[in-house]
């Protein structure tokens, strides 16, 4: 067993790192030994992929609620961007319950964007919930059922709660490494009060979160012992003299008195629908044979209901009303519709978002046709944002702000080529291109994209209207080509 | 003098009247006459008595949790279900096994403590009570080992901690604490063991828990 101590130690032995990173850590780890201001060593632990709408931080509004034209990932669509700053403002204010928004607009205009936008603008406790049309056609519950989960899991209930927490100084940090390199990594963590000492045995999943905080000797952490999140209080006093390189921003704490372990209050979010579960788990052994999952019965939805409301009335618990996003709404039957007339009339229910990519279209479940897919009684109690096509020159924004978050550099030449392919096909297969170009670019060992790059992924990949083309020319030679008569059923 | 007496006497009856009001199962086995018991606000207890000498072996304690669901045994008396092995590839933190550990383990006449691997010289413990808190303190001179707990029998009778009924001694790597027994405490006892006598209680292993 090898026997290391401290943070460095954990992360040299990460084995997810790749080789350059834990080149550059190293050389971080040099020069913060020869005592040098250090700007910030780039974070290793933190491994994210790049979403299709990653780069969106919010609505880009300042705050009088006016859309600056390129701000926080989004670009453009301003009188929808406003509108959609506006909802927030309802949403935030929490006291109109079961509004409904629905986003139009034709595919690649921002729908989905403007939708996150709202999320990112909410903060972490305002309940989002965002789900696909489709996602409510289960052979496992019923279309209403996983409305109404859906619905309640969009509203948060604030409350106060007792758990057991471990606050205390560290003394040491102990990772014992198998020899062989591989399997489960043990450790022990020491903690101390200013009363008492104990010691830990920490399982693999802390050893981890320990070396994301880069906890150390000498800090003074929280860890909730049900959940097993860590947090960093500070810097113990007793360590203030040390002679070592911290950031201006850490701060020195006491250290704890009294026992290690407590009791404490905390406020924590649940939604509705964690409630419901926990009080719909079947006792005993009859909850062999009920799953968790399935559903849940009306009855318990109302004794929540009732106890909620005794509590915010006793001000032991408050309710915050989230966001239901819903994508794709065409998607959804007119059974679907009329229980979302009826839900919506609730006071328990939460802001509505829909959107749909559609224009007039066949109402699934019916044969009747109607504006987005959507019955017309449903339509007249939406607010609808609409979408419009972005110009040149916004599309030129998004493929750069995209370009950024994609970690990839573009020549002006092949910026402007960019950008006109995304104004003639498509912004989503010029973005797809981005990535691409960038591989092709960096395989021939350059360090930005130029037009032949773009040029090559271009005859490389076949956009949308390339595609059809070509099938319209060659359909004699696939398969099954004798049988056009059956069209896809899309609406 | 007489009035505190007398709000003393009603307490020990309050706390003797919610056992009497409480729905309860009992259950003979291994030697042990096992009684659980369900109170009227849905929280629950358990206790385990010595069938030869009628001797608390372990009493458990669960109440529902403020969302509603069912909340984690708290062990009040006797061993915690601790695994003397803590699986290696567990995920969470846990104490290690060299700490010390506290249980209590009452005799007929007074309440006791131990706590075991603990093996500082007898000059480094200081056990006191805290009447204001209403608590015990045991602390250590080397600062390795502190711990504040409570009374519950004397909490729930509302009766007052006195220092003078506490005493320690620590043998064989163990410190053992104990507070003599108020004779409210004796007499509310001695007539719970007559109540649990009547108590019909089944040999078998299996059987169903009414009170569930």
């Amino acid at each position: 067993m090898a026997t290391c101590t401290g943070w460095h130690a954990l992360n040299c032995f990460s084995r997810k790192s790749t080789i350059n990173l834990r080149i550059i850590f190293f050389f971080a780890v040099f020069v913060k030994m020869a005592n040098t201001k250090v700007p910030e060593v780039r974070d290793i632990t933190r491994i994210e992929r790049i979403g299709a709408h990653s780069h969106i931080r919010g609505l880009g509004l300042d705050d009088a609620l006016e859309p600056r034209q390129v701000s926080q990932g989004m670009v453009g669509q301003l009188a929808s961007r406003r509108a959609a700053g506006l909802i927030l403002e309802m949403i935030k204010d929490g006291h109109i319950a079961g509004r409904a928004v629905l986003i139009a607009g034709q595919p690649g205009t921002g729908k989905t964007a403007i939708a996150m936008g709202i999320a990112q603008s909410l903060g972490p406790d305002t309940p989002f919930t965002a789900l696909a049309g489709s996602e409510i056609f289960s052979l496992e519950m019923s279309k209403t059922e996983a409305l109404s989960q859906a619905f309640r899991k969009a509203i948060g209930v604030r409350i106060k709660e007792e758990t057991e927490i471990i606050e205390g100084e560290v003394v040491e940090i102990q990772i014992d490494r198998p020899a062989t390199g591989t399997g489960t990594k043990v450790g022990k963590l020491t903690l101390k009060t200013t009363e008492m000492e104990t010691i830990y045995d920490l399982g693999s999943k802390m050893i981890e979160s320990l070396s994301k905080e880069k906890v150390q000797a000498g800090d003074v952490i929280t860890i909730d012992k049900a959940t097993g999140k860590i947090s960093k209080l500070g810097r113990s006093f007793t360590r203030a003299r040390d002679y070592d390189a911290m950031g201006a921003q850490t701060q020195f704490v006491q250290c704890p008195e009294g026992e290690l372990q407590k009791r404490k209050e905390v406020v924590h979010t649940v939604s509705l629908h964690e409630i419901d579960v926990i009080n719909s788990r079947t006792q005993g052994f009859l909850a062999l044979f009920s799953g968790d999952t399935g559903e849940i019965k009306s009855e318990v939805r109302e004794q929540i209901n009732a106890k909620v409301s005794e509590w915010r009335e006793e001000g032991k618990a408050e309710i915050i009303p989230g966001v239901l996003f819903i994508d794709e709404v065409h998607m959804l039957d007119i059974e679907c519709f009329s229980f979302l007339n009826r839900a919506l009339e609730s006071d328990l229910s939460p802001v509505l978002i829909m959107a749909t990519n559609r224009g007039i279209t066949r109402i699934r479940g019916t044969n009747y046709q109607s504006p987005h897919g959507i019955p017309i009684d449903m339509l007249d109690r939406l607010l609808i944002i609409a979408t419009s096509p972005y110009t040149e020159k916004e599309t030129r924004q998004i493929l750069k702000i995209r370009c950024e978050e994609e970690d990839v550099e573009l020549s002006e030449e092949a910026h402007t080529v960019l950008t006109r392919i995304g104004q003639e096909t498509s912004l989503r297969y010029a973005i797809q291109l981005i990535s691409t170009a960038g591989l092709v670019c960096r395989k021939r060992r350059g360090t930005e994209v130029q037009v032949e790059d773009i040029k090559r992924v271009y005859s490389l990949f076949l956009d949308e209207s390339r595609s059809s083309q070509y099938m319209k020319e060659y359909q004699d030679s696939f398969l099954f080509n004798e049988t056009q008569s059956a069209q896809m059923d899309t609406s | 003098m007489v009035v505190s007496r007398n709000f003393c006497i009603m307490a020990v009856q309050c706390w003797s009247d919610i056992l009497k009001t409480s729905k309860k199962t009992a259950l003979i086995c291994d030697g042990k006459r096992k009684i659980h018991y369900l109170f009227t606000d849905g929280s629950e207890m358990a206790e385990e008595y010595d069938m030869n000498t009628d001797a608390l072996v372990s009493r458990r304690l669960r109440s529902k949790n403020n969302l509603g669901g069912q909340g984690q045994w708290r062990t009040e008396v006797g061993e915690t279900s601790h695994n003397a092995m803590p699986s290696v590839d567990s995920d969470t933190i846990s104490e290690n096994s060299s700490n010390p550990l506290f249980a209590r383990k009452d005799t007929k006449s007074s309440f006791r403590w131990r706590v075991r691997n603990i093996s500082y010289p007898m000059d480094t413990y200081n056990v006191s009570v805290e009447t204001a808190e209403r608590c015990c303190i045991i602390r250590t001179t080397n600062k390795k080992y502190y711990k504040k707990f409570s009374i519950p029998d004397l909490d729930r009778c509302q009766l007052p901690l006195e220092s003078s009924a506490l005493s320690y001694t620590h043998a064989n790597n163990t410190l053992i604490i104990s507070y003599k027994k108020p004779k409210e405490i004796l007499a509310l006892e001695q007539e719970l063991m007559r109540e649990l006598r009547k108590l019909k209680g089944t040999n078998d292993g299996d059987v169903d828990c009414k009170t569930q």
